[in-house]
């Protein structure tokens, strides 16, 4: 069975991009458009991951990334931030909230997400 | 073109990108990444080093002046590590410590060491160093 992962993204077309991607390395999706129900979500069903993004609203990314870590029934479930937010400053916050990795989205996006993927051996 | 600089022996990979505008941004992240993995950097160690050749080619674009930015491995000793530098001949004359003072307010979090090298150019030099936690 398809390991299922949390793609939590406010934007629907940037969910869908994402989702597509994802699916097009056989894993299944689910979605949540904010901070507190991708949290939700990742508590009542944990996923083999997290894609995160970071502007989200009534809670950042790095908010959510911090409860997923800090909570002992989520804190191994691995984390991908995915962002617009590529400064020194925010890929710090990210990584020091516990994500695995921090990916801007730029036109290499999908190609890094699936090399991480394959790295956390979420993919063979 | 120029030789790299180093103070450290250096070894593969050996990768160097042209930057003149914006785009080429995207490129130094995505080849900085590449060559972190190639030296066995986990993924969270690759975006930080991403980060700062990105960063640093950003720098350095806002001087108006393409140049190319160098992503070497290199070895102290027993360690190994992704150096990635790019030539500045207009900080030729400027304070090193000013300089070196602005690059690691904006920088220093993301590598190991930050430097500037006057010789045989100056030349703005960073290094992270792999160990069992970046691996």
């Amino acid at each position: 069975m398809a390991l299922e992962v949390l793609l939590v993204e406010d934007s629907k077309t940037q969910a869908a991009q994402i989702k597509e991607t994802l699916e097009s390395v056989g894993l299944r999706v689910r979605v949540a458009y904010d901070g507190p129900d991708g949290i939700r979500e990742a508590m009542e069903n944990p996923p083999a991951l997290v894609v995160l993004d970071v502007k989200l609203p009534s809670m950042d990314g790095f908010q959510v990334c911090r409860r997923l870590k800090r909570n002992p029934s989520t804190q191994n479930i691995p984390i991908i931030m995915l962002t617009e937010k590529a400064d020194p400053k925010s890929t710090m916050s990210g990584l020091r909230e516990g994500a695995d990795d921090y990916i801007p989205k730029d036109i290499f996006a999908s190609e890094h997400l699936i090399e991480t993927l394959q790295e956390l051996g979420i993919l063979e | 073109m120029a030789e790299v600089t180093s103070p450290y022996k250096m070894r593969p990979p050996v990768m160097q990108v042209r930057v003149e505008d914006s785009m080429d941004i995207m490129i130094v992240r995505d080849t900085a990444r590449r060559a972190a993995g190639l030296l066995g950097f986990s993924p969270a160690h690759r975006a930080q080093l991403a980060s700062a050749a990105a960063t640093l080619a950003e720098l350095v674009l806002k001087t108006g002046e393409a140049h190319t930015l160098h992503l070497n491995g290199v070895v102290k000793g027993m360690k190994a590590g992704l150096q990635i530098s790019s030539e500045t001949p207009w900080l030729a004359g400027v304070s090193a410590n000013n300089v070196l003072v602005a690059l690691k307010s904006k920088m220093g979090d993301l590598v190991d060491e930050i430097m500037l090298l006057n010789e045989p150019e100056t030349t703005i030099l960073m290094v992270m160093w792999l160990n069992e936690d970046r691996s």
